[in-house]
This record gives structure tokens, sequence and C-alpha cells, in this order.
């Protein structure tokens, strides 16, 4: 937020009533005041003007739309119209278009100034869109005469209570940038070869507002903003609660290890490679919901339908669990999806259905969506802070390398994620090779508050689930085997460098 | 060869028409505001008023009125132009109008309805 993030009294607000915006301008734009809307051509600024006007004729108000050297009323229509705000009975009696340029050739920066004055006061606006300020500032004789004009606009927009946005291609210029109320930027940055749309509000007069860029989206219902997700969460929406008895793991082997199971409203991160089981232990942890507690399975690369196959194979409750309404599937394809949008789904989702097992299935998901990897750490503790207030209990997956992390070895990769430093459990998973089988092997590096048993256990995947082996005898027995044929590299290594050592 | 007065605000569709009808023999005069156009009607009293429906100072239906009003203005035959349907139009001007262009529209069209509309075929 910014310095003031609090509404001062007596500063009404007029919401934009654009998904997303009127969070980051802390309520909206100040009603009567002036702004710029700034990006350049197809940033979004005539689909957020004309937006803005429907939204606000759609609460009741009027709005008028003037244009100077922009797109022609005709075509900007045949634009609009295909979006969902657009409502074409409004126009012309509530929302109208007239077009400015002709005067502003003929009678110059006081012919406009003339005409937006009689106009607002003949339509009776409360929100006026003067799109194309760029033809004003190559008008304007010098800089004096355009901070003249935009101090009269402000007058009038005072006066008439009017909102006035002024889009424009154009960087503002210092002057512009002194005497408006509020200025935003609209861009597009490519990232590879993929685009991504933002926006950032430079300046906002008299308010508090979030800082920094916010994705945006133009979709078939027009401008979408994701707030930036770590500024929306900086603090959480409800406080931290008392905590109570260990939350079962959804496999009694596993809570023997843990210590009891989960901590209450904790956050977990179960690595392992490919295969090996991860999501199966995410259903196995889903396979404890009930009506009092509900479970999102929040996954980036198992379609719903996957998923629900697995579940069966594996002979897991997740269809009968989906079907009474405990838990619900959310996929996120990572192939165009923007990260604060993803960020915004989940939390959504968990407020929405009041979530109390969260199962996320894949970190990586969200690197992928990151143009910007040094947030997720941010975007992650937010999460923590948020879930634990409301009394979730959050599952994340890894993937890591195909022969996995031991005990002893660095966690390579791990920190980079963010979730390392905040997970009150880790569980490592790999697999050992002995002879020409592959072994699966679990073991708990951390639980918060609890005596764990860090031995590694052995597990296999079954058409019951997952079953891990009540002691670790029969890891130590694979281990042992593995070492003496040096079937394991990593662990051959890592004995050899510790022989070495005492040698 | 007949005297056509463009009434609309747009700044490309005025002078699109504006050339266009001049390349069809006619000879134009344009206006930038309903305002301006009715004083342009009692100055030149055109063949026929191409009018637009929202404009700054007097939209189109305002115009109709005015003409309607005005015994040397009411035999114009005026042809309104909107992007929004003819339903919107008919409605605020009351049918007072020859003919219905609904914007954008295809500049060869326009100049055929504006010959029809001359030829008492509107």
């Amino acid at each position: 937020m910014g310095d003031n993030p609090s509404e001062r009294p007596g500063l009404e607000r007029a919401p934009t009533g654009v998904p997303g915006l009127d969070t980051i301008l802390a309520g909206g734009l100040l009603r009567g005041g002036i702004f710029i809307v700034q990006g350049s051509p197809g940033a979004g600024k005539t689909i957020l003007g004309n937006q803005i006007c429907f939204r606000h004729v759609a609460n009741g108000g009027r709005a008028l739309y003037v244009t100077l050297l922009a797109e022609n009323h005709a075509r900007m229509l045949l634009h609009i119209g295909q979006l969902g705000f657009f409502e074409e009975t409004v126009i012309p009696d509530r929302l109208y278009y007239i077009s400015a340029f002709r005067v502003l050739e003929e009678e110059g920066l006081a012919g406009v100034m003339n005409l937006l004055r009689r106009e607002v006061q003949a339509h009776d606006v409360g929100i006026l869109v003067l799109d194309g300020l760029s033809a004003i500032e190559d008008t304007a004789a010098s800089t004096r005469e355009l901070k003249k004009f935009i101090h009269q606009l402000q007058a009038q927009a005072a006066m008439a209570n009017c909102t006035m946005l002024l889009l424009t291609g154009a960087k503002p210029v210092s002057a512009e940038h002194t005497l408006v109320d509020g200025v935003i930027e609209l861009q597009t940055t490519l990232y590879g070869r993929r685009a991504e749309r933002s926006l950032q509000v430079h300046k906002l007069r008299g308010s508090g507002y979030m800082r920094g860029e916010h994705s945006f989206r133009i979709t078939g219902d027009g401008i979408i903003a994701y707030p930036s997700t770590e500024a929306w969460l900086s603090k959480p929406s409800i406080a931290d609660r008392p905590t109570g008895p260990p939350v079962p793991t959804g496999l009694v082997q596993l809570d023997r290890i843990t210590g009891g199971g989960f901590p209450p409203q904790s956050t977990a991160l179960l690595v392992g490679p490919p295969g090996i089981g991860k999501t199966t232990l995410g259903l196995h942890f889903l396979s404890e919901c009930d009506a009092k507690n509900r479970g999102l399975l929040f996954g980036f690369y198992e379609t719903p339908a996957a998923i629900a196959d697995k579940a069966r194979t594996l002979g897991l409750p997740l269809e009968r669990l989906i079907a009474q309404g405990h838990v619900e599937i959310n996929w996120q394809p990572t192939t165009q999806g923007l990260l604060d949008a993803v960020c915004h789904q989940l939390i959504e989702a968990v407020r929405r259905r009041g979530i109390r097992r969260l199962f996320i299935d894949g970190l990586q998901g969200f690197q992928k969506l990151a143009t910007d990897r040094e947030r997720l750490g941010h975007i992650f503790a937010a999460f923590n802070n948020e879930f634990r207030g409301r009394g979730v209990n959050t599952l994340y997956t890894s993937e890591a390398d195909l022969i996995g992390p031991v005990p002893g070895l660095p966690l390579s990769g791990l920190s980079l994620q963010g979730v390392s430093c905040i997970a009150e459990i880790i569980l490592v998973t790999r697999y050992v090779e002995l002879r020409s089988e592959l072994h699966r092997m679990i073991s708990v590096l951390k639980v918060r508050d609890a005596e764990i048993n860090s031995a590694m256990h052995k597990f296999t995947i079954t058409n019951r689930g997952m079953v891990i082996e009540p002691d670790s005898t029969g890891a130590e027995t694979i281990l042992a085997q593995a070492a003496r044929h040096g079937g394991d590299p990593v662990l051959a290594t890592a004995l050899g460098a510790g022989r070495s050592g005492e040698g | 060869m007949a005297l056509i007065l463009v009434i609309d605000d747009e700044y490309s569709i005025a002078e699109v028409l504006e050339a266009a009808l001049v390349d069809a023999g006619h000879q134009v005069v344009t206006a930038i505001n309903g305002g301006q156009g009715l004083e342009r009607l009692r100055e030149r009293q055109p063949d026929l008023v191409l009018l637009d429906f929202m404009m700054p100072i007097m939209d189109g239906p305002a115009v109709l009125r005015a003409m309607k009003q005005d015994l040397q203005l009411r035999g114009i035959p005026a042809v309104v132009m909107s992007s929004l349907p003819e339903s919107v139009v008919a409605e605020a001007a009351k049918g007072a109008y020859a003919a219905f262009l609904r914007k954008p529209f295809k500049l060869a069209a326009a100049v055929e309805l504006i010959t029809a509309v001359l030829n008492g075929h509107g």
C-alpha cells in the first residue's frame, strides 16, 4: 500500500467498477478529480475509459466520452460492442459520444474547454473521458498554455463534481503530472515470446494506493486487474487463531513419523522426483476431508479427469468427496496464465469454499508463470499468513531431481522456491536404485514443535494407495545393499566422502 | 450537381464524405456540430443534409426539430448517420428524415443512397 492507505474523510470516491482496479486505488478515483491514463497504442486505454463509463452508467450515472484524434466512434463502438460490459441501450441517453477534434482545429484549446464545459452541463455527467490528450499537447503553444488548460479543466471537474479521465499515448510531462490528481500507466512487457499487461499508479492525490506493478487482462468482459498478490495480502484478512491438536495426514504411518500428524494451520512441503507418489500422498491428505473440513486440490499439470482416474486406481474416495461437495479440484494450465491471476483464483477459492485442507500440486507451476521469481518468496509468505489465519493446512509438492536429495546433502534449489523457509514440515521422497529395481523412500526433515522420526521409510504405491512401512528396517536393508553394490551414485558419493574424511 | 451539407463532429467522417461527394460531382459544405449546421442550412439552403446523430452543442434530432419548424428548411431531405441502430434514431427523430446510414458504412453505399434520395427515391 501507499503511504496512507486509509481513505481520508471528505474525499468522496468514484469507483471505476473495473474488477481489481478499485482495490489498487483503495476505493476508486476521487470524485471531481482529473486523472491521466497513459499507455502505448493497444495498451487498453480506450477499453478502460469505456468500461469505466459503462459501469458508471450501470450504477445510475451519466457519462460523456469525448474523442480527439482517436478511433472514430463507429469503429470504437464496433470493437467495444464485443465486450461484456457494453450495453447499447444506454447510448445516447445516459452515455454520449462526441468528437472535439474539429473544434480543436477551428477554435483551439479555448474552444475545446468551452465545449467540455457546455457538454458536461448539458448531459449532467459524473464521468468524462477525453480520449487523445496528445492532440491537446500538440496544439498548446507552450507548456504554460497546456498548464492553463489542465488547470481550467481541473476547476471544471471540481465544480461539476465530474471525474475526468484524460487518455494519452504520450508519457505525461511534468506539468501535467504535477497538476492532475492521479496518473495510471498501462503497459505491455514482453517476456521471451510472452506478452504481459500491467498497470501502475504513479500518483493518487489525497489517498493511499497499492504501489508497484499490477497485472491486468483484457477479457471478453473487459479489463480485469489483479493487485500484486504480495501487496494485496500484505496483511492477512483474518488474524492468526489459536492452534489445536495435530491434523491427520491421511496416512497412519506418516502420522506416526511426523509426531502425530501435521501441526494445525501449518504449511508442509513434499519434495520428490517425478512419478514417486507426491500427488498420491496429496490425495491421501484430501481423503480426510468432510463437510467441516473442505479441501481444494490446486494443480497445474494433471487435469481433473486424470486426477479422478488416479484416485480411482488407488482406491481413494476423491470422486465421492467431490460429489459430496467436500473437495474441489482447480486446474490451472501454465501455458498462458498470469501469476497474480492464478494467485487470486487460489485465494478466492480458499475464501469462498472455507477450505481447511489445501493441496497445491506443483510449486513449479508458480515458477513457470512468474516473470520475476524474486517475488515468489514474498507471495508464499503472504499465502502462509493468509492460510494460517483461515485455519488452513497446506501441502505443497515440489519436483526434485530424479535421484533426489539425501540427508547430509544440500536441498538443491529448495530455498529458491521460497517455501522451504516458511514450511513447518518438510518431507523428502527419493528413489533408491538396487540392481534393476527402484525403491521409494520417504523421510521427515522437519516438523515444527514435534518430535519426529527422521529415519527413512520404504513405501510402495498399491491399489490401496500409498503404503508406508511401519519401521525403517526395509529402507536400511535396501540402502545398505545399494551402498555395497554402488547402485546409488549420490549415496555412494556421500558415503565415499564420509569414508575419505574418516580415513 | 447538388449542394450537400455534411454536419458531423467527427473529423475523419466529414472529410472523407466531402471528398467522395465532390468526386461524385456535388458541391459540399461542412459543419462541425448541430448549431453550426443550422446556421449553414439557413445560409445555404442545400439540396440535402447529411446529419450525424450524436454531436456537441446541438444533436441530430434537435437539428431535425429546428428544420421542421422552419418553412424554408422543412423540405430539405435529411440523411441521418449513426453508429446506433435505426430504431434509436427513429424514436428520437420521430421519423423526420429521408434515409438512415448506419456507421461504419461503405463509401460507395453512402454515395448511392445520397444519389437515390436526391433523385426522390430515398
